[in-house]
């Protein structure tokens, strides 16, 4: 089922949350809203969900204008980052609640129930209540109960961020597969770009109550449009350095950076990813550095270097070694860089 | 491992975990001095009703069967002799407790829910000329002789006419808390300043010496109380479980009668024994609003300490003791309800 957002906005007394967001979520989609904490992102998924009133323009499921309709009219299914599971109720009890207000018969609810907590290997604790179980566990529980009435859309708030690192991984890979499997459209917040790089179709960045940009992960990391985008997206995030542009050369400090492009600009910023730079001997390379510190990550070395324009980060061989200070040069494909007027953080091509 | 001194082998534990000697003997002295103190006069109060006049007025005895001879004397002229008027107060007490706590509680917790969860905002303005046009009503009345029925009907079209009229020119607006407060302030007068008027009140419409009044009195009462307790406990539970139900395709009565009374099972338990300790314990009002029919346990307690014989402490210690059986029992029976950890499992991981 598709959703779409018109124009919606969202304020609480004076503060503005939400400014005329527009987005619609295809049949099928998984779409991650990514942001900060205060970018609006809950606030949006609440208001697709019908738990937050609209300040003004319009929601539709389905093709079926829903931005009136009571959150049990909408057909929607939403797992709480808390996992709000009812304490006093059993795990079967819990999944087939949507079911018992559906009025469906006890044996049709049973069925199902365990239909369900097979799919999510719930099946051995369904007489269990959410304090007996893991927080993995709790984490199915809510996803099965999501799952069970087979809504138009799924909405997950962070439904992983309770977990701890290793369990997340597993159930990110997890829910991946189950959304393939089950196809419903679902919308999806986080504020941990992995998790949005590996689960999204889409990624629908936002900050300050404003949409950012709007697109597949490969593309939101390859051609950012903004210096904010470029700057949230990525692990380490993308090296950047003031300067000025000048008929395509870009200055940084004492450097001088061509950069293949007839651009000029008194006030520039220039991007570069960690793993498109090389370090190379001193004089060497396009940009002057100092060595700051080197970190074995396992596969490769994270060495950061000081240039005459803040930090840089750089993914050097795991082999690489140098002593620290050591005068060091920073080379890369001119390809690979990317421009940013200095005010307006907007991509400069 | 260094000699230890005396000091430090009563006072410092030879193992992490373990209480050493000397404070296991100054906490439980401690703790033994505390229960003598608290069951001491309940202990007391039990022989006192079965002393003759005699063991009492010839100085302390304590110990039954070996102090003084136990007779059933006072426990005879109460349920034999006395046995309607004990029997009559009894009931009173039972039944005007039991009401006032259930209206009490009902209304109470209801208020405290829609607190807990709405938020409201009426405008400070309203509020005063809504107060102002009741005054002016009732100084119609009472001065100058105004039919009731039209001063009501001016006041109120008044009262609307003023806020339509000079709406906008006031936006301070209370809050929640402004309310709760209100409500708890009702608590802080003591009670002798508003039982002359109560009184009248009741004298005027004819239902003075009734249950009903005492009823009525106790349940408007005990509300700030209820009030004050139980938007504590809903304030506790997570909204998303509602927010949850909500999405399960719950209404808002379903989800209060599935979802939120199971849960504040322990606060209502907790809510209704106080509620009911300070009912059946109140002597005040009931003082001033029963004469003869309505009378209840502690005016019977105190009326023993007035009569033409003395203070008849035997007597006294009977009355006492029957009192304070319902009270046990209701604690016994509320008790398995206060129990912890009934919201265990339903957010946190």
């Amino acid at each position: 089922m598709t959703v779409v957002l018109n124009q919606i906005t969202k304020s609480f007394g004076a503060a503005k949350v939400l400014h005329e967001l527009d987005l619609e979520v295809h049949e099928g989609e998984f779409l991650v809203l990514l942001g900060a904490s205060g970018s609006g992102k809950s606030t949006a998924l609440r208001m697709i969900a019908g738990l937050e009133s609209v300040t003004g323009g319009s929601i539709s499921i389905d093709g079926r204008d829903v931005t009136n309709e009571l959150p049990k009219n909408r057909n929607v299914a939403m797992v709480f980052q808390s996992y709000a599971l009812y304490p006093h109720k059993t795990v079967g009890e819990n999944i087939g609640y949507p079911l018992k207000i559906a009025r469906l018969g006890k044996s049709e609810i049973e069925d199902q129930v365990r239909d369900v907590a097979d799919q999510v290997q719930l099946t051995d604790y369904l007489d269990r209540y959410p304090r007996q179980l893991s927080g993995g566990q709790r984490q199915r529980v809510a996803l099965a109960r999501a799952m069970v009435r087979r809504p138009a859309v799924f909405l997950m708030d962070e439904p992983l961020s309770n977990l701890d690192a290793k369990l997340r991984g597993h159930m990110r890979a997890e829910l991946k597969h189950m959304q393939q499997q089950l196809g419903i459209t679902t919308i999806y917040v986080t504020h941990d770009q992995v998790e949005a790089m590996t689960l999204a179709h889409r990624v629908a960045l936002l900050e300050m109550g404003k949409l950012q940009q709007l697109a597949s992960p490969k593309s939101i990391y390859d051609d950012p449009e903004t210096l904010f985008v470029a700057q949230f997206i990525g692990s380490p995030p993308m090296n950047v350095a003031k300067g000025s542009l000048d008929g395509g050369v870009f200055a940084l400090g004492d450097d001088r950076i061509g950069t293949g492009k007839s651009l000029s600009s008194p006030d520039a910023v220039l991007g570069l990813r960690a793993e498109d730079c090389r370090v190379v001997e001193a004089g060497a390379g396009k940009i002057r550095a100092k060595l700051y510190a080197n970190e074995l990550i396992g596969d490769h070395t994270l060495v950061t270097a000081e240039t005459a324009s803040g930090m840089f980060s750089i993914k050097a061989e795991k082999e690489f070694d140098a002593p620290m200070n050591a005068a060091i040069g920073i080379d890369f494909d001119p390809e690979k860089l990317y421009l940013f007027d200095g005010s307006s953080g907007a991509r400069m091509r | 491992m260094a000699e230890r001194t005396l000091m430090e082998r009563l006072f410092e534990p030879a193992q992490i975990g373990h209480m050493p000697v000397g404070t296991k003997i100054v906490v439980y002295s401690l703790l033994l001095f505390w229960t003598a103190f608290v069951l001491f006069p309940i202990y007391w109060v039990f022989i006192t009703s079965f002393k003759s006049a005699v063991d009492v007025n010839s100085g302390p005895v304590y110990l039954p069967f070996i102090d003084f001879k136990p007779s059933l004397h006072a426990w005879k002229e109460l349920f034999v002799f006395d046995w309607e008027d004990t029997l009559k107060a009894y009931t009173n007490s039972i039944i005007i407790s039991l009401f006032a706590t259930a209206l009490s509680v009902l209304i109470g917790s209801m208020a405290a829910y829609a607190l807990a969860r709405i938020e409201y905002a009426p405008k400070f303005g309203s509020i005063l000329i809504f107060v102002l046009s009741m005054i002016a009503a009732f100084v119609g009345v009472g001065v100058y002789g105004v039919d009731w029925r039209l001063a009501c009907a001016v006041a109120v079209a008044v009262f609307f006419f003023l806020i339509k009229a000079l709406g906008r020119f006031y936006a301070a607006r209370l809050g929640n808390g402004d309310i709760l407060f209100w409500m708890i302030s009702q608590r802080i007068l003591a009670p002798v300043v508003v039982v002359v008027p109560i009184y009248m009140m009741f004298q005027s419409v004819g239902l003075l010496d009734t249950h009903l009044a005492i009823i009525l009195t106790y349940a408007v009462v005990n509300l700030p109380i209820v009030i004050w307790l139980m938007y504590d406990f809903f304030k506790s539970i997570p909204i998303e479980l509602e927010e949850s139900a909500q999405l399960d395709g719950a209404t808002r009565l379903l989800t209060f009668f599935d979802i939120v009374l199971p849960l504040s099972k322990a606060g209502l338990a907790a809510t209704t024994l106080l509620v009911m300790i300070l009912a059946w314990n109140e002597y005040l009002l009931a003082l001033f609003l029963s004469t003869s029919k309505a009378q209840t346990m502690p005016i019977l307690v105190a009326a023993m300490n007035a009569g033409e014989r003395g203070i008849l402490w035997w007597n006294m210690s009977v009355v006492i003791v029957v009192m304070i059986i319902p009270v046990v029992v209701m604690a016994i029976i509320l008790q398995r309800f206060i129990a912890k950890g009934m919201l265990l499992g339903a957010v946190k991981g």
